[in-house]
This record gives C-alpha cells, sequence and structure tokens, in this order.
C-alpha cells in the first residue's frame, strides 16, 4: 500500500482539520461532516460543516460516539443523494455501518466521500458525561499510548471496543473508506493519507498530494494490534458462552432488561421506522396474556424480552459492526454488544460474509446458492 | 372516614396475604405485581397466576422498572380484563393509567386497583449492581420516620401526590411508626370492601388525610420547589436549551418509557420528519453548519407540548436517558405548569376531561392578540 | 435594533375567516408591511402546535395563528380549541425561557380586511422591536 505524508502540526487532530479546510478552500468537496464540541462543552454531536469558522472545536477522533456516524450520514441521504459533495470523517465501524445502510438503502454513498482513521475505541458514554475533563485527559494518554503499547486503550475503552480487530480502515480491517488516516506507528510526528481506491487519490490529486510513500512502518503496527485484538476476542467470547449459553443463561443476563428499546434506536442498521416488536402484532387481547400466566403461573409482564433480543439478532447480526451503540444506550448496564458479536460473528461467518467491507458485496439475505447450507437440511 | 382493614403483620406480609386471599378464593384470576424473576435478585412486574408463584412477589420493593400504567394499558388496550385481575402499582403509575383510559388506551373493568402512601422509588441504575436490597433498611427506616427517602428519584423526592386518588384499596406507609407489625390497609372503594370480604383481620375506621400525610405533602412541595429552582428552566432560552439538550443522542427511549406517550409511531419518527438532502443542504447554506440528525430540540418540545398537560412525574424518562440529561425534572415542571392552566390533575379523576378535548366559550381572552 | 432587518413572520391563516380577510385587505390595496408568509388552513383547529414550533426553530421571527372569531368558527367549536392549544404552547414557551411574544394569536373575520392590515402591521412592529429570531443562526438545534 502506498500514501501520503502529513507532518503533524501541533497535533493529530489540528492536521486533520487543516488536511479538511484545505479541501474545502480547493473545492474538493462543498461540506465536512464531523464530530463537534456541543455548546455546552459535555458531549460531541455530529455537525455538516460549511463555515470553516465552526471547525474551531471540531474533533475528528472524539473520546466519546454517542450517536453512530453512519446513522447521522443516513439522516441526511436517506431520500436520496446529496446535491454538494461531502467529507465525512468517521471511524472504521462507522464507515462500514454506513457502507452497509448503502446497501439497505438508507444511505446513498454518491457525492460522500468516506474518510476513515485509526481507532483506539471509545470511552464508555456514562464515564465520559460524569468527567468530561479527566476523561478526555484519558483519551489522550491512549491515543498515544499505540507507539509503546500494543494493548491500545484494552484496559478503558468500552468493552465493545476492546474486542474490535476491525478499526483500520483499509482491507485490513475489512473496511472500504475512500481515504484512510494512518496514525499508528508514526511516532505522533506525522500521519498516513491512504487512498484506498480511485477517488481517494483523486482527491489527494486535487490537493496537490502524492500518495507515493510507503506506508509498511503504519501497517506492521496496526496488525500487531489486530492480532491482540483477535485474541481478545476470542477470549471475551468462550467466557460470554458460559454466561448466555442455553435458555435459563439467556434469561438470566435479559432478566435486568426493561424492554427501553435503546439499543435498537441507537444501532445504526436497524433502520424501520417502526420495529415490529412495537407495533400491533405484539399487543394481545388480555385473554393471551392470562392464558400464558397460567400455563408457568406466572408471566414476566411486559412479556417476550427474550423474543425482541433474539428476533433483533435475527434481523440484523448479518450486518451488526459491533460498534458497540447499544452498550453505551443500554440505561441497565446489559452486555448487549459483547452477545450480538457474538452471535454476530458466527451468523456472519455461515456466510463467510463481513459487513461493511464492500458495496458490491451483496447482503447474504438478498441472494443465495442452488447448493449450500446442506447441514440445516434433513 | 373509611372503613380500614388492620392485621398485626408487617405491611410486606399483611400486602402479600391480601394478594394470597385474593387469588386462593379465587376472588381474582391474576395478581399484577414486583416479582424476584430469578435468583440473581431481578425484579420486574409480572402477572401471577398461581400461589406458587406468588410467594416470589415483592410488591412494595421500591423499583419501578417499567410504569405499570403503561403496562396495565398494555394488558387492557385490546379489551378489558374477562376476569378480575388485582394490580399494586403507585400512586404514579395509577395516574398515568388513568389518563390513559381517559385516551381509549386501557380499561379499568374488572381490575382492582392496590395502592400505597408511595416513599418513591430508586433509580434504575442502582438496580445494575443489586444496590437497591443494600438500601432497603434505609428506605423503610425513612418511611417510617415520615421523612423523604435520600437518594431516591428527583421526581419522588418532590412528589406531592403520593396519596393515591382512584385506588380501590390503599395501603398506609409513610409515617406510620409501626408498619414492621402492623399494617392498615384502606378500603376506599365499595369494591374494596366487596373483594375483601372474608379475610382474617380486624375493621376499624381511618383517615387517609392524616397528619403524617400533611407533613410529607408539605415536605414534598418545598423539594419540589428547591428542585425547580435549582435547573432553573425558565432562565433556559434557546441557548439554554441547546445546552441541556446538546448531549441528547436521540434515542427516543424517554418517549419509549413515557406512559403517556402511547403512539405506535411517533410524528417524531416518522416521515414527516425525514426529508429530501435539498432541505438540509438549504437549512446547510444558511446557517453554515447543521447538527444531523436534526430536530433534537424540536423533538423536546414537541413532546412537552403533547405529554405536558398529562405528565404524571414518574420519573423513568430520566432514569432511562443514556446522556443523563434530567428530563424528569424538566418535564415534571413544564407539566405542572400547562396543567395549573386548567386546574386540572392528570389521573386525579377518569371523568375529568383532559383539557385539549374540551373548551370553554369564554376563557384565555389574555393570549388572544 | 437594524433598520434593514425586515421581519419574516408565518401566518396560519383559516380559510374561511382570516384568509378571507387578508385577501379583502390585498383587493383594498391596503397599506402594511410585506412581512407575512400565509399558510391557508382549513380551521385554526388545523394548526398542530408542532407547526408552530418547527416554524420558529426554522427561524421565523413571527409565528401568527389567525381564525374566526369565537363563537362564529365555520366548523362551531374549531377556533375554541385552538386557542387552548396555542395558549398551552404560549405557556410551555414562557416556561423554557422562549419568547413567546414571537407567537400571535388573533381572530380576523372575513369582512375585516383593516383588522387583518392593523394586526400585521402591529405584530410586524413589535417583531422589529424584538429584532431577528436568534433560532435562525443556530447550529445545534
Amino acid at each position: 500500500m502506498k500514501g501520503a505524508i502529513l507532518n503533524v502540526t501541533e497535533n493529530i487532530a489540528k492536521t486533520i482539520i487543516n488536511f479538511l479546510e484545505k479541501g474545502l478552500d480547493k473545492k474538493c468537496f462543498d461540506a465536512v461532516l464531523i464530530p463537534i464540541k456541543v455548546p455546552a462543552g459535555d458531549s460531541f454531536a455530529w455537525v455538516l460543516v460549511q463555515n470553516k469558522s465552526l471547525l474551531k472545536d471540531a474533533n475528528p477522533l472524539p473520546p466519546v460516539m454517542p450517536v453512530q456516524g453512519a446513522k447521522a450520514l443516513s439522516s441526511i441521504t436517506k431520500m436520496g443523494k446529496t446535491n454538494r459533495k461531502i467529507a465525512a470523517i468517521m471511524r472504521p465501524c462507522e464507515v462500514r455501518a454506513a457502507v452497509e445502510l448503502s446497501k439497505l438503502e438508507q444511505v446513498n454513498l454518491e457525492n460522500i466521500f468516506l474518510i476513515s482513521i485509526d481507532c483506539p475505541g471509545v470511552l464508555p458514554l456514562k464515564d465520559y458525561l460524569g468527567r468530561p475533563k479527566e476523561a478526555m485527559d484519558k483519551f489522550n494518554k491512549i491515543l498515544h499510548s499505540a507507539q509503546n503499547d500494543i494493548q491500545w486503550g484494552n484496559e478503558s475503552t468500552r468493552p465493545a471496543c476492546q474486542v474490535c480487530d476491525k478499526f483500520i480502515g483499509t482491507d485490513i480491517g475489512f473496511c472500504q473508506s475512500n481515504l484512510h488516516i494512518g496514525i499508528l506507528g508514526t511516532e505522533d510526528k506525522i500521519i498516513f493519507l491512504i487512498p484506498n481506491n480511485e477517488s481517494g487519490k483523486s482527491i489527494l490529486n486535487e490537493m496537490d498530494i502524492e500518495a507515493e510513500k510507503s506506508v509498511d512502518n503504519w501497517e506492521k503496527k496496526a496488525k500487531e494490534i489486530i492480532e491482540v485484538r483477535k485474541k481478545k476476542r476470542k477470549e471475551v467470547q468462550e467466557r460470554l458462552k458460559s454466561e448466555v449459553m442455553g435458555i435459563d443463561n439467556l434469561l438470566d443476563t435479559f432478566s435486568k432488561c426493561i424492554n427501553c428499546h435503546n439499543c435498537r434506536s441507537a444501532c445504526p442498521i436497524c433502520y424501520c421506522r417502526q420495529c415490529y416488536f412495537e407495533s400491533e402484532i405484539m399487543k394481545l387481547p388480555s385473554d393471551d396474556y392470562l392464558m400464558r400466566a397460567d400455563s408457568k403461573g406466572a408471566l414476566r409482564f411486559l412479556p417476550d424480552t427474550l423474543l425482541f433480543h433474539l428476533g433483533r439478532m435475527t434481523h440484523m447480526s448479518l450486518s451488526c459492526v459491533g460498534c458497540g451503540a447499544c452498550e453505551d444506550a443500554c440505561p441497565m448496564s446489559i452486555d448487549v454488544s459483547q452477545i450480538f458479536n457474538f452471535v454476530a460473528d458466527n451468523s456472519q461467518e455461515l456466510f463467510n460474509y463481513v459487513p461493511g467491507k464492500s458495496v458490491e458485496e451483496s447482503l447474504p439475505l438478498k441472494t443465495y446458492e442452488e447448493d449450500e447450507l446442506h447441514k440445516v437440511e434433513i | 372516614m373509611t372503613k380500614v382493614l388492620k392485621t398485626n403483620k408487617s405491611v410486606e406480609e399483611a400486602v402479600k396475604e391480601l394478594l394470597k386471599f385474593l387469588l386462593k378464593s379465587g376472588k381474582v384470576k391474576g395478581v399484577f405485581t414486583l416479582r424476584k424473576i430469578n435468583g440473581n435478585g431481578a425484579v420486574a412486574y409480572s402477572l401471577i397466576t398461581s400461589l406458587d408463584m406468588l410467594k416470589d412477589a415483592v410488591p412494595l420493593f421500591p423499583l419501578m422498572p417499567a410504569n405499570a400504567g403503561k403496562l396495565l394499558s398494555n394488558l387492557t388496550l385490546r379489551g378489558s380484563v374477562v376476569d378480575p385481575v388485582v394490580a399494586v402499582v403507585r400512586p404514579c403509575e395509577l395516574r398515568a393509567f388513568i389518563e390513559l383510559v381517559k385516551r381509549k388506551q386501557g380499561s379499568l373493568e374488572n381490575l382492582l386497583l392496590v395502592s400505597s402512601t408511595c416513599a418513591g422509588v430508586y433509580p434504575l441504575e442502582m438496580a445494575v449492581n443489586g444496590d437497591i436490597d443494600k438500601k432497603l433498611s434505609q428506605y423503610w427506616d425513612a418511611t417510617k420516620r415520615g421523612e423523604i427517602v435520600p437518594d431516591t428519584r428527583p421526581t419522588c423526592m418532590g412528589c406531592e401526590h403520593f396519596l393515591p386518588y382512584t385506588a380501590d384499596i390503599t395501603v398506609t406507609l409513610i409515617g406510620k411508626k409501626d408498619i414492621d407489625n402492623q399494617c392498615e390497609i384502606f378500603l376506599n372503594t365499595e369494591k374494596g370492601q366487596q373483594f375483601v370480604d372474608g379475610i382474617d383481620g380486624e375493621f376499624v375506621e381511618g383517615k387517609l388525610e392524616s397528619e403524617e400525610v400533611v407533613s410529607m405533602r408539605n415536605k414534598r412541595k418545598d423539594e419540589k420547589k428547591r428542585l425547580f429552582d435549582e435547573i432553573g428552566i425558565e432562565k433556559f432560552g434557546l441557548k439554554g436549551l441547546i445546552e441541556t439538550f446538546g448531549k441528547c443522542i436521540g434515542c427516543h427511549g424517554c418517549s419509549k418509557v413515557c406512559p403517556i406517550c402511547y403512539c405506535n409511531l411517533c410524528y417524531s419518527d416518522s416521515k414527516t420528519y425525514e426529508h429530501k438532502p435539498s432541505v438540509y443542504e438549504m437549512q446547510l447554506k444558511r446557517r453554515g453548519g447543521l447538527r444531523v440528525p436534526p430536530d433534537t430540540i424540536s423533538y423536546q418540545i414537541g413532546r412537552l407540548t403533547h405529554v405536558g398537560i398529562s405528565c404524571v412525574g414518574c420519573g423513568l424518562c430520566a432514569d432511562v436517558c443514556p446522556a443523563n440529561i434530567p428530563i424528569s425534572t424538566i418535564f415534571l415542571k413544564v407539566g405542572d405548569s400547562v396543567q395549573k392552566m386548567f386546574d386540572y390533575l392528570p389521573g386525579r379523576d377518569v371523568e375529568e376531561q383532559i383539557p385539549v378535548t374540551t373548551f370553554e366559550t369564554d376563557e384565555f381572552v389574555e393570549v388572544e392578540d | 435594533m437594524n433598520e434593514k432587518f425586515a421581519p419574516k413572520i408565518v401566518g396560519f391563516l383559516c380559510n374561511w375567516c382570516s384568509y378571507a380577510g387578508a385577501d379583502l385587505a390585498g383587493v383594498s390595496r391596503l397599506q402594511m408591511p410585506p412581512s407575512l408568509r400565509t399558510i391557508r388552513v382549513m380551521c385554526s383547529s388545523r394548526v398542530n402546535p408542532l407547526f408552530i414550533i418547527r416554524v420558529f426553530l426554522i427561524g421565523a421571527d413571527g409565528v401568527l395563528v389567525a381564525g374566526c372569531h369565537p363563537g362564529d368558527c365555520h366548523y362551531q367549536k374549531g377556533n375554541y380549541q385552538a386557542r387552548r392549544k396555542f395558549a398551552i404552547l404560549k405557556n410551555i414557551f414562557e416556561n423554557l425561557g422562549l419568547e413567546s411574544d414571537r407567537l400571535r394569536l388573533s381572530w380576523i373575520s372575513a369582512g375585516e380586511g383593516p383588522g387583518f392590515a392593523k394586526v400585521i402591521t402591529e405584530f410586524t412592529e413589535k417583531i422589529k422591536k424584538l429584532g431577528p429570531n436568534p433560532a435562525k443562526e443556530e447550529v445545534f438545534l
């Protein structure tokens, strides 16, 4: 792989923002979609920016992910393509979710220039909201620790992030952004701009940037950390088995669930305006409930907590990108993301499918082979 | 004066005995109350039909995993319960249910409603680590002494409507020094009296509006005022609203758990609020920047407009918010104010019409110009 | 106060009375500032408070809801209900410290051409004093 090298001025965030401003100046794109610190300073929100002065509070790699970037992108492109060209700088899981959503016709990627960036993960939202300043310091430490520590944040980031092995926005992370920004293996002195396709190369050209340098240092470091994460993912999923396998364990795990469906609302893949599990079909006559209560002596009310989660798994696990938005949103701190990751990995493996890897790769349920999956037939 | 069933048992035992009596005698086919659903201390509302499962009931456990009014609405949405069911709910949940019945989202028929003079519930996050069990002795201690229980939901600590208005049966808890040995169960309605006919216990006369109740109401009113003064929403303005809701992630969890928000598909989740990219691009051009997903503030003000008139201050919205925004306080303050305009109290009386469904020919001339 | 400030007022006018009144004002060539952008509704009660909130947050300097005089509603009761909904919305705005003076409810009959012009002139003056709606420029709505 080849890329361009940019010297870091002040810090990595500033360097990236300067790069984006240059792109706006040269009219390579008309607007930027980037997280910006909210007026109260206690969180970050996605903002579509045309006025460069707004970028002073921007942060391309914020310490938290309150809203999944693909969801933000979908809110503007659901009804069609944008007329102006927009550069969206997002984390690899957000780019992958955006690519999945484009297959599901919830995001229109025409005129969107996707930029990804090496991601150490994010801090749990509740941790950040409690103490924003300390959290920001902690996150900055994590960001810079990669040069010496291949754990890269494994102790303090969200559980979903700790087991993420797809935090790189190139083919080694199964991600197809237009341009990827590499910050690993650089001693914080430079960043790599790595075009993933022609579109990426041509934007760099327009900005008079040549992508001719080797990025081997970066790739080596990235692969090292990926191996660590892969191992951790396996370990965590082994441990998880004993917690969730079997109906009793599942019921126990979801016993604290209050059916708020925040996990569904935060999930970028769950795009249904009205979820099946919130529709008329789930509202039964009182006899039904009483009959069900009678059969076991008691019925948890509202019933069908597990049905909702298993159902959601069935509906979206093939496209689950493991972003962890669900676990940040859960008020009862249930390990939703870990459980869904576990199931998703298995169901995706069935079809050798990686969500968000490629726009061309068809959703498994939209296609079929005549001769496959014989093991499920009897 | 109201007829009172007096037993020499702790309130927890007495309430469980009452439920057992009702189920065993066949007077009710089901019991709707909080139950320990597994060995790990998880507590959830349940519909119980067997005496065996009733053993795990914890009717007075200070947790509200969902608003029972919303759950009763789900139970009776498609028609009232055919056989009698007794439901143990908190005063705000009961008020919420009445508001839903007014909106044709539930039915009161065949429901025996049991409530209590409510000392409040703990926030949901305390249930995450099983911390509530550790707090129980402090909870009952404060309740006995007629003090506000610390660390309960803010809207509980400031709740002045802790005396149920429409319950058939009310269990008195607040300020009752001897709740470990004695229980007074008020039979407010004929229905209540009929259902307990035949139960063991002494029948006396009593007054719900006791000194302890009046004293607690004053304390709660003071706390409510303090809560409202602290948040100071009148000083918000647009800037203040933007600051408060800056961290809102648009999950709409507040709406999903709210008993009054019963719409299958909220306006704000519908196509009405989805626009072609050109609409957003026009906004972008004018403002120079546009937060996306859009309509964060408009959703909050919109929900206030729709729900404020019936807000009962249960506090689930704030509990479920992933961004720790004090939604319940904001909604209760605005709700109280809107309700005062019409001298309306949600859930006070099922015959009392919701103000937006009716009118006077000569009113509010001060808003005309 | 910026003299160049030309307020933009969005008006929800009921078809039978206030829209006709506006029409009469126009036909009679009555002078009034060109601040009003009209939206015709069949009855003032059609106005969902969400419309007013949306228009306010998009940046309208003023929002007018106009209907028939109480007792004269083409649909008998609509304006009474509109009055209640408007009163609630105004109360909410006051509670949140939002400029409730930017919202106005007026009763204008079909024959009140001059009446309509008076409402628009007065309201525009008031809005001029308040200045442009800051919501116009907000990014984090």
